[in-house]
C-alpha cells in the first residue's frame, strides 16, 4: 500500500490481520500514538485519516491505502489545543494525551470553519465522547478544547502548566511501551487455564522460526519458568513465558508449551470460600505465609481457619462498644444503625499496561519499566538477580494508582528471558491480562454497627468486614476506623477470604473508599433517623480540627443548604450527600535532590518517577523559589540518581518538596548573591529535613516514615436520578481538601478532580465480575469494565484548607488518596438523599437502584 | 472459514482475540457506498455506507429519522466513522463469555451457553434461546420498524427481520452471502421519531435497553406507528402490539402509557428490571416522535 504519512510518501505490505496501530508504531516508528484498550473504547490510538478521527487499534492497516494520515506527531507540537492543552494541565499521565489531542484538533479546525467565540462544554464533551481518561483530567481537557477553540493560543506560546507538558502534547514523550532496543525479543506469558491445578510444564519444541539460536549464533527464542512449586491457584496465574522475535511469533511459541493439568477442588466466590468443607487453598503454614499479599508493606497478623484468615481485632473499649450496640439494638435506639454493605473489586487499569524492557548484559542490567516505584524495584531486582549492577528506567509513566509497586510478571520474566537468552526482551500487558492479573483493590463484605447520639458523640462502632483479593491476604479496612471520630468505644476486625481467584494490590488510598462506603453511609444514616444535619453530627463527633474547619465551609455552601429536604416524588429526583475521609501522612524521609549547574543551567536530579502527579514540576518550582530567573532542568526517570521517593502513599511532593528546597538554599548559600553562571559544573545535595516534634511512628519502614497528622477531605456531591431507568448522574462536586500548604494548585486541583472521577467509577460503574465457576475474569476488557468518560465528569470546585502542617517542612502533606476516599460514600449519600434508597452495594447499577428503591 | 471485512470494528478485536481464525475477504475495494432513491422512490442503502453517514446524512434523516437517531446514539464518533451499514446489520454477539478466550459456545462452533448458569444484569429478558445475551444491533432495531429489505448478492432479497432467527447464530446468512445493500421502502412525509437507550454511564455503553419509533399523525390520528426494541432479547424486537394499540387513536401521554405496557415474563431475575425500564422507554421515545 501507499499512503501519506505525515506529510511523507510511504510504502508498506501489510498482513491481514495487521492493524493499523501495529504499523504505525512498530513499522513506521511513530509511537506517539498508543495502544491501550485494543477494542476501540479508550481512543487513545487516533489518528486522522483523510481528516477524520479513527481508533488506529481497530482500523486494518490495508485500509490505510492511499490516505493521508496525521498522527499526533504530524500534528506537530504548536497547535493551538496542543498549546492549550500545555497551558490549561489538561493531563496528567499523558498516556491518552495524543488520542485527546487528534481527536480535539480535528474538532477544533472543523469548527471554527464556521463558528466564532467558545463551543459549549456539551460540544466538546460529544466530541472527545470516545476517549478515556484514567486519571480523570476530563475538566481540564474540555476548558482546554474551549480555549483552543476561542483563539486563546493563536498567537501566543503557552505557559506550560508541568514541566513534560509539551513533550506529552506532541507525542514524543517515551513511555516504557514505546522502549525499542536494537536485537529486542517480545515475551509472552504463558498462564494458567483452570483455577486450581498441579501442573506440570514442558518447554516447547522450537521450530525453524523459533530455533534457539540462528544461523549467527544468537539465540532468536527461549522460555523460562516462572511458577514456583507446582501448583496454580487462580486461572491466569503466570506459569512460563516464553520470547521470539515478534509478538506473534512468541503468542505461537506459547501456544506450544505443553501445561498437563491435574485439576484440584476449586472454590472461586468468596461465600461459597469460607463455608466448612470447603476446598482449601492454603493447605498448610508454609502455603500460607507464601500467599500474596495487598498490603502496601506488612500486613497484619492473623489466624488462619480454612480459607479464612482473621486479623486480631483492633479495640479500644471493644467490650464496651459490643455491649452498648446489644442494648441499642434492643430497645431499638434512634441513633442505631446496623447493615451489611458490599463493594465489588476495582480494577487499577492503568492506561499504560504494565511493561518491562530488559536487557542483561555481562556488565550488567539495565531494566525500563513501567513502575511508580524505581528505588524500590532497582533494589528488588539487585537482591533477586544480583547482577554487576542495576540500572532502572523510567522516563514516563502511564499511570499507577497502586498496581506498580513491586516486580510485577512483567519485570520477572523480561529479566529473566533476557538473562537466558543474551539479548533485551519486551514484556508487555495485554489488556486482558492487565484487568485479570495485574493487581485491584479487593471487594469487601462489611457489617456495620454504629450507635450515635445528637451531642454526645458516637457512643460506639463495630465494624468486621472480610476482604475478597483472591488468592492473596492483607485487606485492611476495619482497622482504618481506630483513626475516625473520637475516641468512643470501638471494635474493628479485618478478614480475609481467600478464594482461586487472581491476587489484589494496594490501591490508591487501599482499605479507604469501602471504609469510607460502609461508615460514612452509617454516619449519614444515623442523622437522617435522628433529624440532624449530617455535617453538623460530623463535626460534633470529629475531633480533627483541620477536617472541622473543612465541615464548617461546607455548610455554608449553596450546593449543601439548598439540598432537598423531604422525600420527593416525581421521575427525576435530585439529591445532595456529604462524606469525609482522612490518610495518614507519609513522607520518604531519605530523599535526596542533587543540583548541578551545567551550561549554565540548573539541572536537578533524583531518582523517583512521575506517574502523572507532576513531580517535575514540583521539584522545578522549589527551586526557582530561590532562582525565579533561572533555567531548571529536572531530570527524573532514572535509578542512578540520588535517592528518590516511591510514588505511593501519597509521599512524592512532601518528600521532593522539601529537599529540592534545601538543595536550592545550599545552592544560593555557595553563589553567596553571584550569578548562576558563577557556579558552573559546582553539585550540591538537598535533603529532607525533618519535622519538627518528631514523626508518629519514630522507624522508617523502607525509607517511608508515618509523619503526625492526618490529612481529611470532605465531598458534597450532589446526583439526579432517573427513577424509572434507575440512571444516575452526578452533575456536582465540592471537594473539600486539608492537606496543608499546596506545591502546585494547577496540579494538584487536577489530581484531586481526578480523585472525584474515579470515586465516581467506583461509585457507579467499575465491578471487577469474575465467573464463580472458573474463576475467569469476565471484566476483561474497557468494554465491560466501564471507566468515567467525559460525559459523567460532573461540575467540580476544590477547596483547599492551607492551616495546621507547620510541624512539616514546607507547611503541606500529600493528597493524592485522601482525595478520594470519600467520594463514592457521597455518592452514595447524595443517591440516598434523592430516592430515599439507602445503597449497600457497589457499583451502584441501575437493576440495584430500581430494585432497591421504596415503590 | 472466510469472514467479509468492511470497516473492521468488530472483526478486529476478534482477530485479535482469536475468535476469527479464517481468511479474509475485504470490502473495501467493492465500491457499496452509495445512497440510491428507488424506482418505488425509497432509498437503496450501500452495505458500505458508515453509521456516521447514517446519522447525518441530510436527506436520510429527513426521509428515516428513527434510524438516523439510532445511527447517531450508538457506540463513539470514532466507530461510527468506520462501522458500517453492513456490519452493524451481521456484527457478532458482545456476550462476555463469547468475547472471552477461555470459553467455547454454542456461537464458537461449541456446545451450550456458559453464560446461561450467571447471566447477570445485562442478559436477555425474553428468552428465545439457546443464546442469552441480547443482540447487539441498534441499527438492525431502528430498521425493522421501516420493513427495510437486505439485498445479497447472488440471492434473494429478504426482509432485514429474516436475517435473524432464534438466538442460535448471530444472523442467518451464510458466511459466502455477502449483503450489498438495504433497501427502504418510501419514506412517509411529517414522520417524527425518537430513541433512547438505558445505560449506567452517559454514553458510549451498549444499552442494558433501548427503543425506537416513529409516528405518522393526520388529522390528528396515529395513521402509521413503528416500534421495536433492543438489548431485550437475542434477536432484535419490533413490537407489533404495540403498533396496533397506537394505530387510528389519538396521540396522548395516556395513549402512549397503555400502549407501552408488556406482558413479558422476565427469563431471569436479574434482568426482571428491565421489562419497566423497556416499557419506560418506549414512552419515552413515543413521547418524542410526538
Amino acid at each position: 500500500m501507499r499512503l501519506t504519512f505525515n506529510g511523507g510518501p510511504r510504502e508498506h505490505d501489510p498482513g491481514p490481520d495487521d492493524t493499523a496501530a501495529d504499523v504505525i508504531r512498530t513499522v513506521f516508528g511513530a509511537t506517539g500514538t498508543k495502544v491501550a484498550c485494543g477494542a476501540g473504547v479508550c481512543g487513545a490510538c487516533t489518528i486522522l485519516v483523510d481528516g477524520e478521527p479513527k481508533v488506529s487499534c481497530l482500523l486494518p492497516a490495508a485500509h490505510l491505502d492511499g490516505t493521508e494520515v496525521t498522527t499526533v506527531e504530524g500534528v506537530g507540537g504548536d497547535h493551538p489545543v496542543q498549546r492549550a492543552f500545555v497551558e490549561c494541565d489538561a493531563l496528567q499521565c499523558g498516556f491518552c494525551t495524543p488520542g485527546f489531542v487528534t481527536e480535539a484538533v480535528a474538532f477544533h479546525d472543523r469548527w471554527r470553519k464556521d463558528h466564532e467565540g467558545t463551543p459549549s462544554r456539551e460540544e466538546v464533551a460529544a466530541a472527545l465522547t470516545g476517549h478515556l481518561c484514567r486519571c480523570g483530567a476530563y475538566e481540564n481537557i474540555v476548558a482546554a478544547v474551549r480555549q483552543a477553540c476561542a483563539g486563546v493560543f493563536d498567537d501566543r506560546e503557552p505557559v506550560p502548566a508541568r514541566v513534560e507538558a509539551p513533550a506529552k502534547v506532541a507525542g514524543a514523550a517515551e513511555y516504557t511501551v514505546d522502549v525499542s532496543l536494537p536485537g529486542m525479543l517480545h515475551g509472552v506469558i504463558v498462564r494458567s487455564r483452570l483455577p486450581h491445578a498441579r501442573v506440570t510444564v514442558k518447554s516447547p519444541e522450537m521450530s525453524e522460526k523459533t530455533s534457539p539460536a540462528s544461523a549467527a549464533g544468537r539465540p532468536v527464542a527461549g522460555f523460562v519458568r516462572l511458577l514456583q512449586g507446582d501448583v496454580v491457584r487462580y486461572t491466569g496465574q503466570p506459569i512460563a513465558a516464553v520470547a521470539a522475535e515478534t509478538p506473534a511469533l512468541a503468542r505461537e511459541l506459547a501456544e506450544r508449551v505443553t501445561v498437563d493439568y491435574e485439576a484440584l477442588p476449586s472454590v472461586v466466590d468468596p461465600a461459597e470460600a469460607r463455608r466448612d468443607g470447603a476446598p482449601v487453598i492454603f493447605a498448610d503454614a508454609a502455603a500460607q505465609k507464601a500467599a500474596p499479599s495487598s498490603a502496601e508493606g506488612a500486613g497484619f497478623p492473623g489466624r488462619w481457619r480454612g480459607n479464612v484468615r482473621s486479623g486480631y481485632a483492633s479495640a479500644w473499649r471493644g467490650r464496651a462498644a459490643r455491649r452498648r450496640l446489644d442494648a441499642a439494638e434492643e430497645r431499638n435506639a434512634p441513633g442505631y444503625f446496623a447493615a451489611t454493605f458490599t463493594t465489588s473489586g476495582q480494577s487499577h487499569t492503568a492506561l499504560e499496561p504494565h511493561a518491562s524492557v530488559a536487557d542483561w548484559r555481562p556488565d550488567g542490567l539495565t531494566l525500563h519499566v513501567s513502575t511508580q516505584a524505581l528505588p524500590h524495584v532497582k533494589a528488588a531486582a539487585a537482591k533477586r538477580w544480583n547482577p554487576p549492577k542495576v540500572e532502572v528506567v523510567a522516563q514516563h509513566v502511564g499511570g499507577g494508582f497502586g498496581s506498580k509497586l513491586g516486580l510485577s510478571t512483567d519485570v520477572v520474566a523480561a529479566v529473566e528471558l533476557s538473562r537466558r537468552l543474551g539479548r533485551p526482551v519486551r514484556v508487555a500487558m495485554s489488556r486482558a491480562e492487565e484487568l485479570t492479573d495485574t493487581g485491584y483493590r479487593p471487594g469487601t463484605r462489611s457489617e456495620l454497627r454504629m450507635l450515635g447520639t445528637p451531642t454526645g458523640g458516637l457512643a460506639a462502632i463495630s465494624l468486621d468486614v472480610s476482604g475478597h483479593g483472591g488468592v492473596s491476604t492483607g485487606s485492611m479496612v476495619a482497622t482504618l476506623g481506630l483513626l475516625m471520630y473520637g475516641r468512643g468505644p470501638r471494635h474493628f476486625r479485618d478478614r480475609d477470604v481467600i478464594g482461586n481467584a487472581p491476587p489484589a494490590s494496594p490501591f490508591r488510598g487501599p482499605g479507604g473508599p469501602p471504609f469510607a462506603w460502609a461508615v460514612e453511609q452509617g454516619v449519614d444514616e444515623i442523622a437522617h433517623r435522628l433529624g440532624a444535619d449530617p455535617l453538623k453530627l460530623r463535626r460534633t463527633w470529629d475531633g480533627n480540627r483541620r477536617r472541622r474547619a473543612l465541615y464548617e465551609i461546607a455548610a455554608e455552601l449553596p450546593l449543601w443548604r439548598d439540598r432537598p429536604a423531604t422525600p420527593q416524588t416525581g421521575r427525576y429526583r435530585r439529591g445532595v450527600g456529604a462524606a469525609a475521609a482522612n490518610w495518614i501522612y507519609t513522607a520518604d524521609v531519605d530523599t535526596k535532590i542533587e543540583l548541578t549547574v551545567r551550561d549554565g543551567r540548573i539541572v536537578a536530579r533524583t531518582a523517583t518517577q512521575d506517574i502523572g502527579t507532576g513531580v517535575r514540576t514540583v521539584i522545578r518550582n522549589a527551586v526557582r523559589e530561590v532562582f525565579p530567573d533561572a533555567d531548571v532542568v529536572v531530570e527524573v526517570g532514572h535509578s542512578d540518581a540520588p535517592h528518590g521517593p516511591v510514588a505511593g502513599g501519597s509521599r512524592s511532593t512532601a518528600s521532593v518538596g522539601p529537599a529540592a528546597r534545601d538543595a536550592a538554599g545550599k545552592l544560593a548559600a555557595h553563589l553567596g548573591g553571584k550569578p548562576v553562571g558563577a557556579a558552573e559544573g559546582v553539585t550540591v545535595l538537598g535533603e529532607r529535613p525533618k519535622d519538627r516534634r518528631g514523626s508518629a511512628v519514630p522507624v522508617s519502614m523502607d525509607h517511608l516514615r508515618v509523619g503526625r497528622g492526618l490529612a481529611g477531605a470532605v465531598h458534597i456531591t450532589e446526583v439526579e436520578v432517573d427513577t424509572l431507568l434507575g440512571h444516575t448522574r452526578v452533575t456536582r462536586v465540592w471537594g473539600g481538601i486539608a492537606a496543608g500548604a499546596i506545591y502546585n494548585r494547577t496540579a494538584a486541583r487536577n489530581q484531586c478532580e481526578g480523585g472525584i472521577v474515579q470515586g465516581i467509577g467506583y461509585a457507579l460503574y467499575e465491578e471487577r465480575i469474575t465467573d464463580p465457576r472458573t474463576g475467569v475474569v469476565l471484566s476483561a476488557n474497557l468494554e465491560d469494565y466501564r471507566l468515567p468518560g467525559v460525559n459523567d465528569t460532573p461540575e467540580m470546585t476544590i477547596h483547599f484548607h492551607e492551616d495546621g502542617w507547620d510541624h512539616v517542612p514546607g507547611g503541606g502533606v500529600g493528597l493524592g488518596e485522601v482525595c478520594t476516599v470519600s467520594v463514592a460514600a457521597s455518592v452514595g449519600n447524595a443517591v440516598f438523599n434523592a430516592t430515599g434508597f439507602r445503597p449497600l452495594d457497589l457499583p451502584i447499577r441501575p437493576d440495584r437502584l430500581l430494585e432497591g428503591m421504596p415503590r | 472459514m472466510t469472514e467479509y471485512r468492511a470497516g473492521g470494528t468488530d472483526l478486529m478485536e476478534r482477530r485479535a482475540s482469536g475468535r476469527s481464525t479464517g481468511p479474509i475477504v475485504d470490502l473495501r475495494d467493492r465500491g457499496l457506498r452509495s445512497i440510491e432513491t428507488t424506482e418505488e422512490g425509497g432509498l437503496r442503502i450501500g452495505a458500505m455506507v458508515t453509521v456516521d453517514t447514517l446519522a447525518t446524512d441530510p436527506a436520510l434523516s429527513a426521509a428515516y429519522p428513527a434510524l438516523a437517531l439510532t445511527a447517531g446514539a450508538l457506540a463513539t464518533p470514532q466507530i461510527r466513522r468506520a462501522a458500517t451499514l453492513g456490519g452493524v446489520l451481521l456484527q457478532r454477539t458482545r456476550c462476555r463469555y463469547y468475547r472471552n478466550e477461555h470459553y467455547e459456545c454454542l456461537k464458537t462452533g461449541g456446545e451450550g451457553c456458559p453464560a446461561r448458569g450467571n447471566p447477570g444484569e445485562r442478559a436477555v429478558v425474553l428468552d428465545v434461546g439457546p443464546c442469552v445475551a441480547p443482540h447487539p444491533s441498534s441499527v438492525a432495531m431502528a430498521l425493522l420498524t421501516y420493513d427495510a429489505v437486505a439485498e445479497i448478492e447472488d440471492g434473494p432479497r429478504r426482509p432485514v427481520a429474516g436475517l435473524y432467527g432464534d438466538g442460535a447464530r448471530d444472523h442467518l446468512l451464510d458466511p459466502s452471502d455477502l449483503l450489498t445493500a438495504v433497501v427502504l421502502p418510501p419514506p412517509i412525509d411529517g414522520e417524527r421519531a425518537g430513541y433512547k437507550r438505558a445505560t449506567g454511564r452517559a454514553s458510549a455503553e451498549w444499552p442494558l435497553a433501548e427503543a425506537v419509533a416513529h409516528l405518522t399523525v393526520r388529522d390528528g390520528v396515529i395513521v402509521r406507528a413503528g416500534v421495536a426494541v433492543g438489548g431485550v432479547a437475542a434477536v432484535p424486537l419490533r413490537l407489533p402490539g404495540v403498533e396496533a394499540a397506537l394505530t387510528g387513536h389519538a396521540p396522548s401521554e395516556e395513549l402512549f402509557a397503555r400502549a407501552a405496557r408488556l406482558d413479558w415474563t422476565p427469563a431471569f431475575p436479574e434482568t426482571a428490571y428491565k421489562i419497566p425500564v423497556t416499557a419506560t422507554l418506549i414512552g419515552d421515545v413515543l413521547a418524542q416522535a410526538r
